[in-house]
């Protein structure tokens, strides 16, 4: 058991228990700060595959901006009354969970079956520069695109959540 | 000295992520709260952007195109919480609730 | 002027239909003139084309004439399809046009004075001169598709007309009754005309006929195919078991009785089977045999009820089936028989037109027609009286009278063919003779039974009296002319029998006079009367006695042995019980399962998947979740 291994195990635990916190617990603010714990783990994965850009953008915007929102939207639709059902599952729950099981089954065995094409261990360790470079160079168009999609939703945001003068 | 992914196997990765989907799927399906069903949505999408990457590192050193992909991801992740948020704001304003069995006025 | 027009013959009272159906009401007295004029248009141009054809027949002993005149009208090659207008004149079609032209003219100017006054006049006529166009059409018809058109024709005129006075309701059965009798033996003659297309290739009479002598069908089939031909004859002629509509059919006015179920449409049959001789002869014996036991039975059963029915008309209308189960007999008596038919035939048309004019006569005046009610008109109605007991003499066959020359021939060919059968005909002579005294006596002689319907009785208008002296005078000497000497005289060229067989056989038998037979024959019709004359005498004390003692057998006779019952049995029981069942089967089965079914299941089924729609965020994402793992694993599971 090397050390990246069992570093690797620890992340892996921790974010698996969040995920599962964020699907299980009853208080929304909890599971909410489950979210942000699980997205951290997620980071710690892309710093062991040696991408630290990646990881720092997953925790600037998902464990940063995305769970902030998340919260903000918490407080904004807080209802009349802090009357918080006392089970947060919907009502079929049994079938979702079922359904789920057999989703991770099929994956999982998808996993383990499937030959993986293996370059001997030959592992890709992308710098920054390399990434940059490919990004502005070979990805320009579907980057603005992005962009382009960003701004979109954006404006689409608020144009949704635009609430009418009222009348007086 | 080795770096860390190659002491790690790619079915590792691929593992956890599924695990981390298929809740993210269960969260989806039966949760209450709208918001809390966006927050499993965000599972989802993070599982598959770790998918990506890992794909990435370790099959395609060329190109690399799963990390690419990987931020494309993370960005459009970003853009559809928005939108989300705000149309679950909205629902919320007409319904005062955000409980989606609650919401089903397009019924039969 | 002489065969070539012999279509005119019906064209003429076609015309006179079509003025008249569309015209009759505006045309002065309802255009019964147009009817009349063109009844005696067609006799006078009947004469013609008698005398041309006789002319151009030669001496006795001769080959047969062949003349046809026509065109195609509907032709479709491929399936040997042709519907010819074709017309063909021989010595069969002239008896009977001499007695549809003759006596149809006759009813015409006696329906002045019998109709006068009543409904639907000048409809009355229209029918009329369609049914004579009809029935002219179908005696000169060339090929069997035509005379089934016009055979269907006479049909309808004889529903339309047996249906005059609609309004009552006893008339619209009687009506029904005898078209859906008769509509039976429709079928089978179609049968039997398809069967022979079928084999043929062409409905030309001619063509079959020689077909059918040389041997170009398989008997079994021929056979077949004429005995179905015969079911026809036996619908229009009121045969047994479809005899039951004629005596019904008297509801219709007197005049129409006297043309249509005397002289012409119920002889249709006999005619029928005359033509298609050939046919027997070609088939086996059996069909032929057949024949004969039809034609006894129908006999047998009307002499039976003639003997006690009440109604003058019925009276007629059975000793009609007498008549007609009679030349049925001597029809079955093969080739032979053809002559004799045809003699009884024409004498019958003169002598049965007779009695039920007179009927109408009496009717007419006295507004009755049961004997309960009649009697003693000899006093208030003395051409009537005259005419119509020649008439009754002349039916039972008494010398030396037409019926009597018709009945003896008939009987000396049924000596030739069977002594049983023989005798059993001359079981009925003394019978015949007795209800036909029967009904004269009852009516004519005797004490009035109704003073207030005796004081009112008179001798009708004149146009209603000559028919009777014509008739009478017909009914009376008609029969000589089996006589060679005669039979010349009037153009024929040699005796009406032979001129009759003429049309079968190059070289028809000769007539001679039969006397043991004619001795035999007018003992029994003498004898006949006189007992007649013993038990209807008086107050017909006798009758009413032997009525009470022979109690069983007068119901039966009286319940027209209760046929007409079985048959309305077997109508309410079998056909309208299968078509109730047919109903229920097209309302459950058809209807609600077949036609509402699937739009039903449509409905139910649109009802249960539309419950799927909950509105529910939640039940959507789990159902797209579920068709995603589905296609996964089936996906996995088939590439393995």
């Amino acid at each position: 058991m090397t050390v990246a291994e069992v570093i690797f195990y620890a992340i892996a635990i921790v974010s698996i228990v969040a995920a599962i916190g964020v699907v299980t617990v009853p208080n929304v603010v909890h599971a909410a700060l489950f979210l942000i714990l699980s997205l951290l783990g997620v980071a710690g994965f892309y710093i062991l595959l040696s991408n630290e850009f990646l990881a720092l953008v997953q925790i600037l915007i998902y464990a940063g901006t995305i769970s902030i929102l998340v919260l903000l939207a918490l407080m904004l639709t807080r209802g009349r009354e802090q009357n918080l059902p006392s089970v947060s599952a919907g009502a079929q729950w049994p079938l979702a969970l079922l359904g789920s099981l057999v989703l991770g089954a099929v994956l999982l065995t998808a996993v383990l079956d499937v030959n993986w094409p293996r370059d001997d261990g030959i592992v890709t360790l992308v710098d920054i520069n390399t990434l940059g470079g490919a990004l502005f160079r070979d990805w320009l168009l579907p980057f603005e695109l992005v962009s382009v999609v960003l701004t979109v939703a954006l404006i689409g945001a608020v144009v949704i959540s635009h609430r009418d003068e009222e009348e007086t | 000295m080795e770096t860390a992914a190659e002491q790690i196997s790619l079915e590792a990765f691929l593992f956890v992520a599924a695990i981390i989907f298929s809740l993210g799927v269960y969260g989806v399906l039966s949760r209450r709260n709208a918001v809390q069903i966006l927050m499993s949505v965000e599972l989802m999408l993070n599982a598959v952007a770790v998918n990506f990457v890992a794909f990435a590192v370790y099959t395609d050193p060329e190109l690399f195109r799963g990390l690419i992909f990987g931020i494309f991801v993370i960005i459009i992740a970003a853009a559809e919480v928005g939108l989300a948020l705000g149309i679950i704001l909205n629902v919320f304003r007409s319904q005062a609730t955000v409980n989606v069995d609650e919401v089903s006025e397009l019924k039969w | 002027m002489g065969m070539e027009q012999a279509w005119l013959l019906p064209a003429i009272p076609a015309v006179a239909f079509v003025v008249l159906a569309l015209f009759h009401g505006y045309l002065p007295r309802q255009g019964d003139w147009v009817a009349i004029g063109a009844s005696i248009a067609s006799f006078g141009l009947f004469l013609f084309v008698a005398i041309d054809l006789f002319d151009q027949l030669p001496a006795a002993g001769a080959a047969l004439v062949n003349n046809t005149a026509g065109f195609d009208w509907v032709e479709i090659p491929e399936i040997d399809f042709v519907l010819r207008i074709g017309f063909r004149v021989d010595q069969l079609t002239v008896v009977m046009l001499s007695a549809v032209t003759f006596v149809g003219m006759l009813v015409h100017i006696y329906s002045t004075g019998y109709m006068k006054g009543e409904r639907r006049y000048g409809w009355y006529y229209a029918v009329l001169a369609l049914f004579v166009a009809s029935m002219m059409t179908l005696v000169l018809a060339d090929n069997f598709l035509l005379l089934y058109i016009t055979w269907e024709g006479v049909g309808i005129c004889s529903y339309l007309l047996i249906g005059h006075y609609y309004e009552r309701r006893s008339a619209a059965e009687a009506a029904k009754k005898a078209f859906i009798t008769t509509r039976i033996g429709d079928v089978l003659l179609l049968i039997g005309i398809v069967l022979l297309w079928r084999e043929a290739g062409t409905f030309d009479m001619s063509e079959i006929f020689h077909m059918a002598e040389e041997g170009g069908f398989d008997k079994t089939y021929l056979t077949m195919a004429t005995l179905f031909l015969f079911g026809g004859a036996m619908g229009k002629s009121a045969q047994f078991p479809f005899h039951v509509w004629l005596p019904d059919a008297m509801e219709g006015p007197t005049p129409v009785s006297a043309l249509i179920h005397a002289a012409t449409m119920v002889v249709a049959g006999i005619y029928l089977v005359a033509r298609v001789m050939p046919l027997f002869e070609a088939s086996f014996d059996g069909a032929l045999y057949f024949v004969v036991a039809i034609g006894l039975i129908t006999t047998f059963l009307s002499v039976f009820m003639g003997l006690v029915m009440t109604d003058i008309k019925r009276v007629v209308a059975y000793s009609t089936l007498n008549s007609l189960g009679l030349m049925m007999v001597a029809l079955g008596f093969g080739e032979a028989g053809v002559g004799a038919a045809m003699l009884y035939l024409f004498a019958h048309a003169f002598f049965k037109a007779l009695l039920f004019l007179g009927c109408g006569s009496v009717i007419h005046a006295t507004k009755r027609q049961e004997v309960s009610e009649l009697g003693g008109l000899r006093k208030k109605m003395p051409i009537t009286n005259a005419t119509f007991l020649i008439g009754a003499l002349s039916m039972a066959g008494m010398v030396p009278l037409a019926g009597f020359f018709a009945k003896d021939e008939i009987l000396v060919q049924a000596n030739d063919f069977n002594i049983v059968v023989l005798v059993l005909i001359l079981i009925t002579l003394p019978l015949t003779a007795m209800y036909m005294w029967r009904v004269y006596a009852l009516t004519f002689l005797g004490q009035p039974k109704d003073e207030r319907v005796h004081e009112h009785a008179h001798e009708q208008a004149p146009v209603m009296v000559y028919p009777l002296i014509a008739l009478a005078g017909l009914a009376a000497v008609v029969g000589f002319v089996v006589f060679e000497p005669v039979g010349e005289a009037i153009g024929l060229g040699q005796g009406f029998l032979e001129t009759v067989e003429n049309v079968l056989v190059a070289d028809p038998h000769h007539f001679e006079f039969d006397w043991p037979i004619a001795i035999i024959s007018t003992l029994l019709v003498g004898g006949g009367l006189l007992a007649a004359m013993r038990i209807w005498s008086g107050d017909a004390t006798i009758a009413k006695e032997a009525g009470a003692r022979y109690r069983f057998a007068h119901q039966l006779f009286l319940n027209k042995f209760y046929l007409d019952d079985v048959y309305q049995w077997i109508i309410t029981n079998v056909v309208i019980g299968f078509g109730k069942f047919i109903a229920v089967f097209d309302r459950t089965v058809i209807n609600d399962t077949g036609v509402d079914g699937p739009g039903d299941v449509a409905n139910g089924t649109g009802f249960l998947l539309k419950l799927q729609q909950t509105g529910k965020m939640p039940n959507y994402a789990l159902a797209m979740l579920i068709g995603v793992l589905v296609l996964a694993i089936v996906g996995f599971s088939v590439k393995g």
